[in-house]
């Protein structure tokens, strides 16, 4: 059986900078897969390289054995990887029920000429309920007709999972989604992740903080200055040695 | 056949003269404050007709008329900055929009002030000086080149040997690090906008006797600067003096040999190739200034 | 039912208005109705972000296109109009290849040195052409009747007629697309173009949707322009034009479908009524420029801004699909390099 999706030998240069030095790793199906490390370990690099955010200068990614590295962002998630943004990127000016209908546009391609004839009816209600369905499952429904950028800053990291999730993906790549969240709303987005790998959907989480994805992650790859460090479940990685060197190491660095 | 390029060389050399100044210009305020000035041809326009005025109908000298030039587009420069690009700082298109209705504006007043005939400005010498036969360099296009390097020296030496420049240079790179070093940025982007419509000025008075001034001469100036500016890497003054004198060679042997249209449809196609290829300009680098 | 009466008087407002007005009012009111579709097919353009100057040369495409085929080939009017419409679409999506390459500044230079180039072939190329004159003597629209109404189109009446009612079946036909799916892609890709290339949206390709269509249609209007004048040249659509159009969307505002055509109405009400009245008629762009200026400094969001504010108590919820609040010009800016 191929893998999943498999890392395989991934290396990102920027000048002279190797960012990410031939990294492999294989994130299983149905899974919650964290990408940990500290900063400047490389993992947001490898994360852009997935997305097609980035063109990896040696190294594939492949998708059940079909290689995706390379694709044009676009394409990539019509492979079925949908990324989501640090922070809290969305389309602020548009209503929340837009951002998610913007989510089913691979589910319900847009025809110019049967939206003006009006003969789409039928996919623009398949896609209203597409969206509808995505903000349901992330408790959005009730701020449908709310603007994007009123919401509160849970609620948009939510709906940009919404987005992400409206697109039917077999993967999700979060992009350290528990930045800047209180415990309460850390807990909720837990409790979020794990209902979306129980409908089948394989999540990619890369995070700084280590002890937030602890009691969440399936299976975690450690990285450090661009290498694999080790790779394991949490325990294994909690009791590394050289993940524990790697972050006090480079805490100290840091500060 | 080595006359005649000989004699295009010269040609050349004189348009790329007066075109550096205006680029220059463009290129600092863009560098300065971030601004696309799309009225800099109508700066120039209005240069020219500083020497209309002072020169040819009130019979002053001819360099009191250019210097006159310089300092009042200069500070027609500043009345820009105040009233339109410092209240659109955070808004660089807006800033640039706001220029195309100052464009237009001096358009206006220029065919209101002096009608849209074009003005006929006497020579200020009708000396020549003669390679050979088919060689010449009238004195008045010798006076812009000289003038043309004197200015681009001065600017040079402003730029890297004053504290001024410093702090101009400063704030090209980065302005929030200009700032917290005690740069005022509304001292630089003055100073920066009264350069930078000050050549474009002096690049319009030095030519006028040259060149058929009307209210619209401005346009094929912008469009010439606009084309030198993207060639050589936006933001980079020796990139926009070195695109000046290759852009300025090519027009002029295509001009030549074939005729002016082409050699503006040949200059325009150049520039969307590099907007295309390399947007960062033959010479230039990303950075801004 | 509220809206249905509006628009019937509305409708009815439109016959009516030609025959309180002179004979050269009645010529202003065609090209007011030709240019709303201009300043509307240019919002269309500016839905993804990017702002063209090439637009108006875009225009002169189509009504070079039309005249040509008429006077080449014998094209029936209407139909060659069509086709100068096509035309301009064509060449805008020939454009769309170097010019969608660039975002921002880049884009803006590039659209104006691209249209440029289009002006100096036609100055430069006599045949077909016609150099710096232009085309002269291209045919107008052939009379017919439709029984209630004879059109005889060397009456403005006539001929404003049939450009309203092309003109409306446009912006209906823009209305639906910017309330469909693809419009709202066409939002999405100005806002955040990352996390609509995220969602899988083909960023490029909805810019060029919009770019193309937007030119088709303002080739439309070229073309309908063409055919009212019987001559035009490449200095009908230079820069100068372009700077109208652009002050009609920044004074109207681009947040809505409205906004650039009542900046459009609005101004050309006051420069024909007021300045030619007045005998200012020279001082056209001077003020012009003074209003760009004037608007983009102090009423960043344009009339509809005001006449939004003013619907509000009205409205239950707020307007979907069009959001408002946006200052356009400063969204790309900070593709500064």
């Amino acid at each position: 059986m191929t893998d999943f999706l498999h890392v395989d030998g991934l290396t990102m240069r920027f000048g002279g900078l190797t960012a990410v030095d031939s990294l492999s790793f294989t994130v299983d199906h149905g899974a919650i897969h964290g990408l940990i490390g500290p900063n400047g370990a490389g993992k947001t690099t490898t994360f852009n390289a997935i997305s097609g955010f980035y063109k990896p200068t040696a190294g594939k990614i492949l998708l059940r054995g079909e290689e995706i590295s390379g694709l044009k962002m676009h394409d990539v998630a019509r492979r079925g990887v949908v990324r989501t943004f640090q922070h809290s990127t969305l389309f602020a000016e548009l209503s929340v029920l837009e951002n998610a209908l913007v989510g089913t546009h691979m589910a319900f391609r847009p025809n110019i000429f049967a939206a003006i004839a009006g003969w789409d009816r039928e996919d623009r209600h398949g896609a209203r309920a597409r969206a509808r369905e995505a903000l349901e499952f992330f408790g959005l429904d009730a701020l449908m007709h709310e603007r994007a950028g009123d919401l509160a800053h849970g609620h948009q990291r939510a709906l940009g999972m919404a987005v992400a999730f409206a697109a039917h993906p077999d993967v999700i790549l979060l992009d350290e989604p528990f930045t800047g969240m209180n415990p309460e709303e850390t807990r909720a987005m837990m409790e979020l992740m794990r209902k979306l790998r129980d409908s089948g959907v394989t999540i990619l989480i890369v995070e700084h903080d280590m002890h937030a994805i602890m009691g969440l992650c399936d299976k975690i790859t450690c990285m450090s200055f661009g290498k694999l460090l080790a790779e394991g479940g949490p325990e294994d990685i909690r009791n590394h040695p050289d993940v524990i060197e790697a972050y006090l190491g480079g805490a100290r660095h840091v500060a | 056949m080595i006359e005649l390029l000989a004699q295009t060389g010269l040609n050349a050399l004189y348009a790329a003269s007066y075109i550096s100044l205006v680029a220059v210009g463009l290129v600092l305020i863009f560098g300065v404050m971030g601004v696309i000035n799309f009225a800099h041809g109508e700066l120039f326009m209005v240069g020219a007709y500083t020497v209309v005025a002072l020169y040819a109908d009130l019979q002053m000298p001819f360099l009191v008329a250019i210097t006159f030039g310089l300092i009042f587009v200069g500070l027609l420069g500043l009345v820009m900055e105040r009233s339109m690009f410092r209240p659109l700082r955070d808004n660089p298109l807006g800033g640039l929009v706001a220029s195309i209705g100052f464009l237009m504006i001096l358009q206006a007043l220029a065919s209101i002030g002096f009608g849209v005939r074009m003005e006929h400005i006497p020579p200020v010498t009708q000396e020549v000086i003669v390679f050979s036969e088919k060689v010449r360099l009238p004195l008045p296009r010798l006076f812009v080149m000289v003038a043309a390097v004197v200015l681009l020296g001065a600017l040079w030496y402003f730029l890297r040997r004053t504290r001024f420049g410093w702090a101009l240079r400063a704030s090209a790179q980065d302005p929030e690090a200009a700032a917290l070093q005690g740069i005022s940025i509304n001292q630089t982007a003055r100073i920066a906008m009264f350069i930078g419509a000050g050549l474009a000025g002096v690049a319009g008075a030095l030519t006028a006797p040259l060149v058929s001034v009307n209210p619209h001469m401005g346009h094929s100036v912008i469009v010439t600067a606009f084309i030198v500016i993207i060639v050589g890497g936006v933001g980079s003054l020796e990139g926009a003096v070195l695109a000046s004198v290759v852009y300025a060679f090519v027009h002029t042997v295509v001009t030549t040999f074939w005729d002016g249209v082409i050699a503006d449809i040949v200059g325009l196609s150049l520039m969307l190739l590099v907007l295309i290829v390399k947007p960062t300009g033959l010479f230039g680098t990303a950075e801004r200034a | 039912m509220l809206k249905a009466l509006f628009w019937i008087a509305l409708a009815a407002a439109l016959i009516a208005l030609p025959h309180a007005l002179s004979f050269s009012q009645q010529e202003i009111l065609v090209f007011l109705t030709i240019n709303v579709l201009l300043v509307a097919s240019y919002r269309l353009l500016t839905l993804t972000g990017e702002w063209s100057l090439a637009h108006v040369v875009i225009m002169g495409v189509g009504a070079y296109a039309s005249a040509f085929y008429t006077k080449e080939f014998g094209v029936f009017v209407p139909v060659s109009m069509l086709l100068g419409a096509v035309t301009a679409a064509l060449v805008a999506m020939v454009l769309s290849y170097p010019l969608f390459r660039m975002k921002g500044f880049y884009f803006l230079i590039g659209s104006f040195a691209a249209g440029e180039i289009i002006r100096l072939l036609w100055k430069r190329f006599r045949d077909p052409f016609g150099g710096p004159k232009g085309l002269k003597g291209i045919e107008p629209m052939p009379d017919f009747s439709i029984g209630i109404y004879d059109f005889d189109f060397f009456e403005p009446v006539s001929y404003y007629y049939f450009a309203a009612t092309v003109v409306a079946v446009c912006l209906w036909l823009m209305w639906r697309i910017e309330r469909s799916p693809v419009g709202l892609t066409f939002h999405a890709v100005h806002w955040q173009d990352k996390l609509a290339q995220a969602a899988g949206v083909n960023v490029q390709a909805y810019r060029t949707l919009a770019f193309v269509i937007a030119s088709g249609f303002a080739g439309l209007a070229g073309a309908l322009m063409a055919h009212y004048i019987g001559t035009i040249n490449p200095n009908s659509f230079d820069v100068e034009v372009m700077v109208f159009v652009l002050t009609w969307a920044i004074v109207g505002g681009t947040a809505t479908f409205y906004g650039p055509i009542l900046g459009c109405v609005v101004l050309t009400i006051l420069n024909e009524i007021v300045l030619r009245e007045m005998g200012f008629e020279q001082m056209r762009p001077l003020i012009y420029g003074a209003i760009l200026i004037l608007s983009i400094l102090f009423l960043p969001n344009g009339l509809e801004s005001l006449v939004e504010r003013a619907l509000k108590p009205f409205r239950r919820t707020p307007a979907s699909g069009t959001p408002a609040g946006d200052a356009p010009p400063a969204s790309p800016a900070s593709d500064t390099p």
